[in-house]
């Protein structure tokens, strides 16, 4: 294969802008939850450093910066200093394959709005998505403390579990757009989004992306009132704030996955097609912040229950009927 | 239906939390803005004096007894009249945690909190109030209380002449 | 044996007991203002009613009044009885002047108890109250009469236990005063106890007078250092300060009391002027300076003068964990004599009279109390022992009587003197005891202990430990440091909380002093090294009947806050040490110069047959030395 320069240098362009981009968001999506948490509950929220506050996620970084780096005794020091960017790193690298925006012709090419679009692309996000376990699992092992342990055991079995559901539900997309390649499956609903033929599979999805963010309801891995922090209780400073941003990275990027497989991607009216894509990414951050404000922790075996006895089998009868209508209609 | 039961209670706390979005907050901004606290506020410890102008505190120990961080710690000594007081008195406030116990149990309405809560200091060791810190030319809350005037012992009266008092039994008086 | 039933419990008592007393063996609190142990019982307060459901009486009854009878049925809690002590409590408080904040008895005040374990919260009564004038009773004992509820307790202790005479109760009916005839110091060497009996705040300790409370306090098992006798005591110690001294029970020793010589001995804890820092050649230096330094100069005098020129010299009120060091250090550093007692003739007398003094033979304060036949042969224990005294009188209470020996001698009790001990019908007395004291030499006792082998002995020493002393002196083959230097070799002393004369230490060139005294020996030492005193270690006495006693540590040592500086108090920089903290126990430094000398390190400085002492509770009633 013979690559032009241009091309690399616009694979470089993109690769920068899309680390600016979700780098900026994830910092500003922390300030934005402590805003809309604090508004749901009759507070004002951060508003002390710039205006409006805007500048606490600086303030936050100077202040995880100048942190001690603190390792507990008996703690296994390699896998504890790698954990926080085991579990960053996939969430970064999912953004390779989402399509955010109609290709773009420039300087006579066309420019794919998107890193790489690998014909697994979707393979590729869920073997991602495995991988982060490991940040979660190794980090709480390689504390040398229970309650560490203890989040990283629960994460394990929570993520494990909700991913089957997770990857169950996004086999009826494949079956719609016949491909694995994620500009296929966006451009497979320029017509009609997947969420009308697919609402199950978008519940399923959805709640399964909650469960692999760790989010509230189903923060189990770091419960506060148990666990202190979970699995990053020994953490401080830089790599708590690596394991704490790997969480907003993983929700925009979830987000994008969702808006990619069943809101027809960079497809909308009116607006270009990257401010639409924005827009969605933005809403589903919105409603798992939104979510946090309102909804009670659940218990463990609640989980485990929900996961195995009812997402599982359900998104398992969904791609039987997914595949009987669509034999039927040919 | 359990699940469309489920499902409502699940969004009316959508809807719920979503309302209180557009709610004006709540906040006080401190140090801007500030509200009066209440009289009966529990802040800055005081020791008070009674009516008559003496201190009120006898150094019973009862207050730094009932302190559940035991920050108060004093010497009780006795005047030349006879008046049990304290030698020093001190409470250190880098500790106290303002519950109000030892206005509780002090006896003589000696020890009072006073609605001033704005007592944070550069360096800890100013927060170690000692007595003359501590001790108000006033009476505090309660105006008329003397606890000697009380006590039969005889301190701010000669003995036997308290209210509700005989005067002194003569012993070797024969009557009964 | 009566067999009764206290709240469904049922207890059998030896006959004669109270049901007061019979309910407390089950564990069964009966409120008591009157009722004391060692008093006995006087039924004035009133406070001790109990229901007497079934069996011989009937009724509300006072329960320390009532000797238990076979099928009583007692019950302390029902409705009536209950209602009886809580009106009775109502009134025993109707003339109490309310200045439980102002009375050093508050917080350990039998009254205040009783008053909220009676359920008496809130004043009715709406009369006036009757107040007395109070008296100066002395240094020791403060007098404030209004808190008076007329249980008589000190009156019956003062007169009738005690035997004093210039106190007693006065006046009638809601009148009546407990006092003096007029103002003036409480004559009897018991008064203190006062303190510990009145159940409310009538006497306090005027040496503690406003110092702290009950639950401030440090507290722990001790033993008095007074005299050999070893009675129990409970000191009191608040912000480095030893504030005062209860007594506490042993009833092989003192019982329930002690006298006022070891009651009021804080000064010399307190004393400002105690050698707290450790010298050399009189410059003040740290722990481990002093130490080098004393260990280079024994070095040096053995170098100079030979080895054998060196006198380690201990004490009878050496505790005895420093005295069973001194032998291996005396062999450390090559000594040439090992001394326990510095005149020839204490060494002499203490060791003789240490051998007549077999388990059986040695008489305590309980058997004293419980003889009937008690000779005094030339001492005064009142003087020398007071609470010996105290048990004479409880002897002669009892019915036995007491011989004296020797003239000038008073006891609080009569007493017949005889010419000598021939005129003594010991052949006719159950349990005869002889009191005599190593201040006298009773050579002829050996005669006629050899004849009458129930005779037993009790002996005055004069230190608390002298007999810890004289067992280790013979042991060891100790002699007498009066010896030791008549010798001449003798040229360097180190003494152990010694009490050396000037004339002992005039010749010699080099004196190391361990000690929490200044004593001669600190004030011409070299090297000063502090000790703790013993309210401030945890240690062992052996006592005149050579019983060894454990006492623990009350308090830190250290300067007493009081009359501490603004710049020292309060700290203002965090230090482990308190100032003035350097002094160790006696036997730690002794430990430390042998393991300087010969490395070797002693953590536990009872071996041999001295092991069985390292279990020693302070709480039990001590362990007999002889056989061990
Ligand atoms: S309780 Fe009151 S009287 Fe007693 S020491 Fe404290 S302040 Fe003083
Ligand atoms: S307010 Fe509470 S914590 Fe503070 S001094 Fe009083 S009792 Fe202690
Ligand atoms: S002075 Fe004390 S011991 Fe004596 S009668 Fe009164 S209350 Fe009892
Ligand atoms: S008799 Fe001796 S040991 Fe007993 S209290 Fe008095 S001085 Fe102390
Ligand atoms: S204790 Fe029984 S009457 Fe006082």
């Amino acid at each position: 294969m013979i690559y032009d320069p241009l091309d690399i240098a616009l694979m470089l362009a993109k690769i920068a802008l899309v680390f600016f981009v979700i780098l900026t968001l994830a910092a500003y999506l922390v300030f934005a939850e402590r805003k809309v948490l604090a508004w749901i509950q009759d507070r004002k929220g951060p508003n002390r450093v710039g205006p409006f506050g805007l500048l606490q996620p600086l303030a936050d970084l100077i202040k995880l910066l100048t942190k001690e780096d603190f390792r507990p005794i008996g703690a296994d020091k390699w896998l504890f200093y790698l954990a926080p960017a085991m579990a960053a790193i996939p969430a970064i690298m999912i953004f390779a394959v989402i399509p955010f925006g109609a290709p773009l012709r420039l300087f006579g090419h066309t420019v794919q709005l998107q890193v790489a679009d690998l014909h697994v692309g979707l393979l590729l996000f869920v073997a991602l998505s495995s991988l982060a376990v490991y940040g979660v699992a190794l980090g709480g092992w390689a504390s040398n403390s229970k309650y560490a342990l203890l989040g990283s055991i629960r994460g394990l079995a929570q993520l494990l579990s909700y991913e089957l559901s997770m990857g169950l539900s996004l086999v009826p997309v494949v079956m719609l757009a016949r491909s694995f390649r994620l500009s296929d499956i966006v451009a497979a609903q320029a017509g009609c989004w997947f969420i009308v033929y697919q609402p199950l599979a978008f519940m399923i999805f959805l709640i399964s992306i909650a469960a692999e963010c760790k989010r509230i309801p189903f923060d189990l891995p770091e419960a506060e009132g148990e666990l202190v922090a979970g699995f990053h209780t020994e953490y401080s400073g830089m790599r708590f704030g690596l394991f704490f941003v790997g969480e907003y990275l993983n929700i925009i990027a979830l987000g994008g996955l969702a808006a990619t497989f069943f809101l027809g991607g960079w497809h909308g009216p009116l607006l270009p097609p990257v401010v639409c894509f924005s827009v969605k990414v933005l809403a589903f951050a919105f409603l798992f912040i939104w979510i946090r404000g309102t909804l009670p922790r659940l218990r463990y075996d609640q989980l485990m229950h929900f996961g195995w006895k009812i997402l599982t089998p359900l998104a398992l009868l969904n791609i039987l009927v997914t595949a009987w209508w669509l034999v039927l209609r040919g | 239906m359990k699940i469309v039961s489920d499902m409502t209670a699940l969004l009316t706390g959508m809807w719920i939390t979503w309302q209180h979005i557009f709610r004006r907050p709540v906040t006080i901004q401190y140090p801007e803005e500030k509200r009066t606290p209440y009289p009966r506020y529990r802040a800055r410890i005081v020791l008070t004096r009674d009516p008559d102008g003496g201190e009120r505190c006898v150094a019973c120990q009862l207050c730094s007894a009932a302190c559940p961080v035991d920050c108060i710690s004093m010497q009780s000594a006795e005047a030349a009249d006879g008046r049990r007081y304290a030698a020093w008195f001190r409470i250190n406030f880098s500790r106290c945690i303002f519950c109000g116990l030892c206005a509780e149990a002090c006896p003589t309405l000696a020890i009072q909190m006073t609605p001033d809560f704005e007592i944070c200091k550069r360096d800890i060791m100013e927060l170690l109030y000692e007595k003359e810190d501590l001790l108000i030319d006033g009476c505090g809350k309660s105006h008329d209380y003397n606890f000697y005037r009380h006590a039969g012992i005889g301190v701010t009266q000669p003995r036997g002449a308290g209210p509700k008092e005989k005067p002194p039994v003569d012993v070797r008086g024969l009557l009964p | 044996m009566p067999k009764l039933i206290i709240d469904s419990i049922s207890v059998e008592v030896a006959d004669g007991t109270t049901v007061l007393e019979a309910a407390q063996s089950v564990d069964i609190p009966i409120p008591h203002f009157c009722w004391h142990p060692a008093l006995g019982k006087a039924g004035a307060c009133r406070v001790c009613a109990v229901k007497l459901v079934d069996g011989p009486v009937k009724g509300i009854q006072m329960s320390c009044m009532l000797p238990a009878q076979d099928g009583m049925v007692v019950s302390t809690t029902d409705p009536e009885a209950v209602a009886m002590r809580r009106h009775v409590i109502e009134w025993l408080m109707i003339n109490h002047p309310h200045d439980c904040p102002v009375c050093d008895a508050g917080g350990e005040c039998q009254l205040q108890e009783f008053t909220i374990a009676g359920g008496h919260g809130i004043r009715r009564y709406t009369g006036s109250k009757r107040t007395h004038v109070n008296q100066d009773l002395g240094p020791f004992i403060a007098h404030e009469m209004n808190r008076c509820i007329q249980c008589y307790r000190c009156v019956r202790f003062y007169q009738e236990y005690a035997g004093g005479t210039d106190f007693g109760v006065m006046g009638s009916a809601g009148k009546v005063y407990f006092g003096r005839f007029q103002d003036g110091q409480l004559e009897s060497p018991f008064s203190g106890n006062l303190v510990d009996l009145c159940p409310t705040g009538v006497f306090t300790d005027k040496t503690a007078r406003f110092r702290a409370r009950y639950w401030d306090y440090e507290m722990a098992p001790s033993v008095c250092q007074g005299c050999s006798l070893g009675c129990n005591t409970t000191p009191v110690a608040r912000y480095r300060e030893l504030l005062k001294t209860t007594a506490r029970q042993n009833k092989a020793v003192n019982g329930w009391f002690i006298c006022d010589r070891g009651r009021f001995a804080n000064n010399e804890v307190n004393d400002p002027q105690r050698p707290r820092t450790p010298l050399v050649d009189n410059r003040e230096s740290s722990r481990d300076e002093a130490l080098d330094a004393l260990l280079l100069r024994i070095a040096q005098i053995e170098e100079q003068y030979g080895t054998g020129s060196i006198a380690i010299v201990g004490s009878p009120r050496l505790a005895l964990e420093g005295a069973l060091l001194l032998p291996l250090l005396a062999q450390c550093c090559s000594a040439g004599a090992l001394c326990y007692f510095t005149s020839q003739e204490e060494s002499d007398t203490t060791l003789f009279l240490t051998g007549l003094l077999s388990a059986e033979r040695s008489a305590s304060q309980q058997d004293v109390r419980k003889s009937d036949c008690i000779v005094i042969c030339g001492c005064d224990p009142l003087q020398e022992a007071p609470m010996l005294a105290l048990a004479v009188r409880q002897a002669w209470r009892n019915g036995g009587v007491v011989y004296v020996i020797g003239d000038g001698i008073d006891l609080p009790c009569t007493f017949t003197t005889v010419a000598s001990l021939d005129a003594v019908p010991l052949a006719d007395a159950k349990q005869p005891v002889l009191i005599c004291s190593a201040a006298n030499r009773p050579d002829l006792l050996a005669a006629t202990l050899k004849q009458q082998t129930h005779l037993k002995l009790a002996v005055l020493f004069p230190e608390a430990n002298s007999f810890g002393a004289a067992q280790l002196a013979m042991a060891q083959g100790a002699i007498s440091l009066e010896r030791a230097v008549a010798s001449g070799t003798i040229k360097g002393i180190i003494s152990v909380e010694a009490d050396i004369p000037p004339q002992l230490l005039a010749g010699i060139p080099f004196v190391a002093a361990l000690d929490w005294r200044l004593t001669e020996a600190v004030r011409t030492a070299q090297v000063f090294l502090p000790t703790t005193a013993w309210v401030e270690m945890d240690g062992t006495a052996i006592n005149h009947e050579g019983r060894a006693q454990r006492f623990k540590k009350v308090m830190h040592p250290g300067l007493p806050l009081r009359g501490l500086g603004p710049a020292v108090h309060p700290p203002h920089i965090h230090r482990s040490t308190p100032p003035g903290g350097d002094p160790q126990p006696a036997w730690q430094i002794v430990a430390l110069i042998i393991a300087g000398l010969s490395g070797e390190r002693i953590a536990e400085p009872f071996s041999e047959r001295w092991k069985r002492l390292r279990e020693l509770e302070a709480e039990s009633e001590g362990v007999m030395t002889h056989d061990l």
